[in-house]
């Protein structure tokens, strides 16, 4: 079995070996019509997710729209359903279109993800940070583009390289080119929470490409030295230190740490106990958690949902994510595969890590809630990942129903 | 088939997948499952306590009335100033706000800003304002159309009506209306009440949330505490000590104790120094000045220690030796054991001896065969010394237990102490017997002593010293009243005692206190301080007297002290006796007792003012000039409405009787004098200046004519209505005790 297995591999790579040079040109490539439908089970858990996250997103909303725009309790939930709206229709759109494409454009996204980084820098920062690039009444985060340009050009590179993936010169340089600047970048926003999340997917993505695994232990092995460094050497890392303080403490206001955000969503988690105090009735929501439409929607759900609703509402990604994966798995090339585990996996790491934070189960750090967190440039752009998924699915080969 | 992905590509996925799916998302479960269902209570509990703002509705403090109703101690309303960060806009109106607040309550501006900064919607910044500045706040806020940021909340300022007047006995409240000295403090559970609450649902900016929660609980104002305090008494009280304090140059003030002996009831209690009970933690002016010479780094220690000294109440907080006047226990003790009586001889030689030790009596060369009445009148230490070895030790203290003056009295009053005796047991060697049988070497407090005297004063019973009589409120009142605690000695006993007394005030070392009309008994004492003293080889007294009146149905008892009189005067019969006779000639008549003059003292005093009020001008002007009195006549109608002085006192020949004919106008200013100044001046001789400044004068004390006046009330210099009667008292400096 094994053997017949390793010999249809070859014929595999040798395969796509021959067809490697051809596919890179656009005569190649059919734009629409791709052979079968769509990943239906994918599209409902979308739907799912995107309603009850338009429903929570209001509810959470409307305390901060009333209180602080003028009593328009709307004012949140209208853009947001615009975005909503608009970003479903690209999701269908994008899910026609043949993903394939997407190869040659990874460059020209790379580049424009590189110079919205450099040109975020210049603009005003907004508490501290510089994060939002303002186009008129929309801004954006450049970092939704740089993750996504990270996957795409991973998998295209990935793809690229595939048997070479072994060596230094294939498997590591190139992506360290990519990445090691998007990170810098990220980090000097400053932008933690995102740079963590583009270094495991780049790692998520190097390992599933097929990197020798001693190549993470050459990484991590000089990073852990050096964080050690300076937790010992140095107090360079107080702001961390205070933040980990705040973690371990967060009731506890003597450490100095301004641990209210954390607090309050504590609060709220807790007062919602077993069955949730019901759709539209959190308290903590009026002005207690600063923003509750952002990044700690969550704890405004568990209060109105209770556990119940909490879990249910964990099933629901947990069963996109397998979805998405077993999608990826299925998918007709290796470029689909890689494409829509990253992209999945970003939604899945993503939605782990805020709700790890809103529950403080690691330090705070700002990430927001795919589907839920308000922000229409990145529901947009979500829902536009959603449909490079779907568009995988059409060629993959699962039971559609 | 062509596939996406490889085996090892496929391997390696799902491992990933797996990792996310079971280990992440089991620990996001255990969380959610530690936060929503085992601290989900805990939780919701701190929620709700920021949700839920409740606010204070402070409870009225109770006030504390005397024994007639007069206000003691009151709380009137005021308000406190509360900040409401949250509600405050923008910095321009955080400006103004502070501004205005600023200008009004006097609080710096920065102050302000920097509350109105704080995460918060309540934050206090001036406490008990008073309507003025209330109403001056409601202005500005209307003026500058301000309709958030400041609010007003009731509340309560304590302040006492009367001023100083018995505020050893009151006490003091704190910041917070917490009772911190005397009444106020023992009485404070019943005083304060309950604070109120009002809970409501707010978000985080102090607004309300629209799900319905709110929730008052009223707050339960406390109690009124009626005294048996009687304020005129107590008035007279004060200022008869303070006279006596200021006049012996007392440098470590003095104490008033006066109680109705039948009931245990206090009438008046009083200590120098005074403090001002709106003002408790000021100093008096002397102890600023000590303040003022202690070095820098110790000032604060010696503050607290001169506010203490200054609050406290040397009446139940301390011990002194009683001296002589504890000679009427011995008595008692010795006629109640069949011992002596009245005619029992006693023989002094000027002194006695005990074990190897000489005590002498105050009289040098003894005041040889006396009995045992004139033992008392003379205050003859050796006399007593030779009664109490024949009591003996065990009587003694069996005695001495049997007064009460090894526990504590049970008065209402904080930090009552317990007396300090030779030793616990009632052991004592024959020196201790010999000097505790006049008074020396063993503390009690000055109510122990007090109540003591009740018993011989009332027939032997001993009574609990108590100050409040009712606590009231609006629901109902709850009265105390007399507690007897036990009979001690017999009430003949007690009268043969009290007799011997009332022999004491007319020819004996109480002279001093004698006063015309009233039959009073008394007994002074003079002990000597065993501390150390404050010029060294210098020794200090504690002067005191402690009488009672009338002898037959005695209603008021007093006891007097003067810690360390510098004046060159120290015994009690001199520096305190003549003024607790002024006490009883203006106290007696507050507890329904009017003189009743007999035929010598009518004599020897004066005439007594009969009644006029009602009779025609005429008539009445006869009546006075037939009295050799001289009529004074004011307003212009054609009937005696008031007169001064009131009738039944009694004046010196010659003097003048204010009659009055016309409404309003008693005490008006045009008809007011100058007191003159009676001190040192022969009773014939004041008798005479008072007639010319139309005053009259009330004589009390020594009846020799050569004494001189050496107290007087009120003093020179004051002014009163014309026709007022003043009180002197007539020293004889010879007396000891």
């Amino acid at each position: 079995m094994l053997s017949k297995k390793k010999i249809k591999k070859k014929e595999e790579i040798k395969h796509l070996k021959t067809k490697k040079r051809k596919k890179i040109s656009l005569k190649n490539i059919k734009i629409l019509g791709i052979r079968s439908g769509l990943d239906m089970p994918f599209l409902i858990l979308v739907l799912l997710l995107v309603t009850i996250g338009l429903v929570m997103m209001f509810s959470a909303s409307y305390p901060n729209a009333f209180y602080l725009h003028k009593g328009d309790s709307f004012f949140f939930i209208r853009n947001q359903a615009i975005f909503a709206t608009i970003g479903l229709v690209l999701m269908m759109f994008v899910s026609k279109l043949n993903y394939q494409s997407l190869k040659i454009l990874h460059l020209p996204i790379l580049i424009t993800s590189f110079v919205l980084l450099l040109l975020v820098l210049a603009m005003p920062p907004i508490n501290g940070v510089r994060r939002w690039i303002q186009l008129g009444p929309i801004g954006f985060q450049p970092s939704e583009i740089t993750k996504f340009a990270i996957i795409l050009s991973f998998a295209t590179l990935i793809d690229k390289n595939f048997e070479k993936m072994g060596t230094f010169k294939y498997g590591i340089l190139p992506f360290l080119i990519i990445f090691l600047p998007s990170a810098a970048l990220l980090a000097l926003e400053p932008h933690i929470s995102c740079t963590v999340i583009v270094v495991l997917l780049a790692a998520i993505m190097l390992f599933i490409g097929g990197i020798k695994l001693r190549w993470f232990a050459y990484v991590l092995a000089p990073m852990l030295g050096f964080l050690g460094y300076l937790v010992l050497f140095t107090n360079k890392l107080t702001y961390a230190n205070t933040r980990i303080a705040g973690w371990l403490n967060p009731f506890d206001s003597a450490s100095g740490v301004d641990t209210w955000q954390t607090r309050q969503g504590l609060y709220a988690i807790g007062s919602g106990g077993i069955f949730g105090l019901g759709l539209g009735n959190s308290r903590q929501k009026y002005l207690y958690i600063p923003e509750p439409q952002n990044d700690f929607i969550f704890a405004v759900v568990c209060e109105e949902l209770g556990f119940i609703g909490a879990v249910i509402i964990l099933i629901l990604f947990a069963t996109l994510i397998w979805r998405g994966i077993v999608i990826s798995i299925r998918a007709k090339d290796r470029f689909g595969t890689l494409l829509g585990l990253g992209l999945t996996m970003q939604v899945g790491m993503q939605m782990i890590l805020n709700i790890a934070v809103v529950t403080n189960t690691i330090p705070n750090t700002g990430i927001s809630l795919p589907f839920f967190s308000y922000g229409g440039t990145s529901l947009l752009m979500l829902l536009v990942q959603m449909g490079i998924i779907l568009s995988i699915s059409r060629g993959s080969n699962i039971e559609k129903t | 088939m062509i596939k996406g992905s490889t085996i090892r590509m496929r391997k390696r996925i799902l491992l990933i997948t797996l990792m996310m799916i079971f280990l992440f998302f089991s620990i996001l479960i255990i969380r959610l499952i530690n936060l929503q269902i085992i601290n989900s209570h805990n939780l919701f509990k701190m929620a709700n306590s920021q949700q839920l703002a409740s606010t204070k509705l402070t409870a009225r403090r109770g006030a504390i009335y005397d024994r007639n109703m007069v206000p003691l101690a009151q709380s009137a309303t005021a308000w406190d100033v509360v900040l409401e960060p949250n509600y405050i806009k923008n910095d321009e109106a955080r400006e103004v706000i502070s501004q205005g607040l600023s200008e009004i309550l006097d609080i710096p501006k920065e102050e302000i800003i920097e509350a109105s900064k704080k995460r918060s919607s309540y934050k206090i910044i001036k406490k008990k304002i008073n309507s003025y500045l209330k109403d001056k706040i409601i202005e500005f806020k209307s003026q500058k159309n301000i309709t958030s940021g400041i609010r007003l909340i009731e509340n309560y300022k304590r302040y006492n009506p009367c001023g100083t007047l018995a505020s050893t006995v009151l006490g003091f409240t704190g910041d917070d209306g917490q009772g911190l000295a005397g009444l106020e403090s023992y009485y404070d559970k019943i005083l304060k009440g309950e604070d109120g609450k009002l809970v409501s649902a707010k978000n985080a900016i102090g607004t309300d949330m629209p799900y319905d929660y709110e929730h008052m609980i009223p707050p339960k104002d406390g109690q009124n505490l009626i005294l048996t305090i009687d304020s005129n008494i107590q008035r007279i009280a004060e200022r008869c000590l303070k006279q006596a304090v200021e006049k012996n140059d007392a440098r470590d003030g003095g104490f008033i104790i006066a109680m109705s002996p039948k009931t245990g009831e206090i009438l008046a209690l009083a200590v120098e120094n005074n403090f001002d009970p709106n003002n408790p933690f000021e100093l008096c002016n002397q102890d600023k000045k000590v303040l003022e010479e202690t070095p820098d780094e110790e000032k604060q220690k010696k503050k607290s220690e001169l506010l203490s000294k200054q609050w406290r109440n040397t009446v139940v907080n301390s011990l002194y030796y009683p001296g002589s006047v504890f000679k009427i226990i011995v008595a008692a003790m010795g006629l109640e054991l069949g011992l002596v009586d009245e005619n029992s001889n006693f023989n002094c030689s000027g002194g006695i001896k005990i074990s190897d030790r000489v005590i002498r009596c105050h009289k040098r060369i003894g005041h040889g065969p006396l009995n045992f009445v004139e033992a008392l009148c003379k205050s003859c230490n050796p006399a007593f010394i030779s009664l109490g070895q024949k009591i003996g030790s065990k009587n003694f203290f069996d005695f001495y237990k049997m007064f009460g003056f090894h526990e504590k009295t049970g008065i209402d009053l904080p930090g009552e102490t317990k007396d300090v005796f030779f030793s616990e047991e009632g052991n004592m060697k024959p020196i201790n017997l010999a000097v505790a049988s006049i008074g020396q070497n063993f503390g009690i407090t000055p109510i122990q002593m007090a109540t003591a005297a009740c018993a011989i004063a009332n027939g032997g019973e001993l009574v609990t010293p108590y100050i409040v009589k009712e606590i009231q409120d609006k629901d109902g009142k709850k009265s105390f009243s007399k507690k007897i605690k036990r009979q001690i000695i017999s009430s003949e006993t007690a009268k043969r005692v009290a007799d011997m007394m009332a022999q004491n005030t007319i020819c004996g070392g109480a002279k001093n206190a004698y006063v015309p009309g009233f039959r009073i008994c008394g007994k002074t004492g003079t002990s000597e301080k065993k501390e150390k003293p404050l010029i060294p080889g210098q020794k200090e007294y504690m002067s005191s007297y402690c009488g009672f009146a009338p002898v037959d149905n005695p209603q008021l008892l007093v006891l007097m002290g003067v810690n360390n009189p510098q004046g060159g005067q120290y015994y009690g019969s001199i520096v305190v006796a003549p003024n607790c006779g002024l006490f009883f000639s203006e106290a007696l008549p507050c507890v329904g007792i009017q003189p009743q003059y007999n035929e010598e003292e009518s004599k020897k005093y004066g005439i007594e003012i009969p009644n006029l009020v009602g009779k025609k001008i005429s008539e009445a002007k006869t009546n006075i000039i037939d009295l050799d009195l001289k009529p004074f006549v004011i307003g212009a109608g054609s009937e005696v409405l008031s007169q001064v002085p009131s009738p039944g006192n009694l004046i010196a020949r010659g003097g003048t009787i204010i009659i009055y004919t016309e409404n309003n106008t008693e005490g008006s200013e045009n008809n007011k004098v100058k007191v003159p100044n009676f001190i040192g001046m022969k009773k014939s001789e004041a008798a005479k200046i008072a007639e010319s400044a139309g005053l009259n004068i009330s004589v009390s004390g020594s009846s020799d004519e050569n004494d001189i006046i050496k107290t007087q009330s009120p003093s020179g210099s004051e002014y009163v209505p014309k026709g007022t009667t003043i009180n002197v008292v007539i020293h004889n400096d010879n007396l000891i005790d």
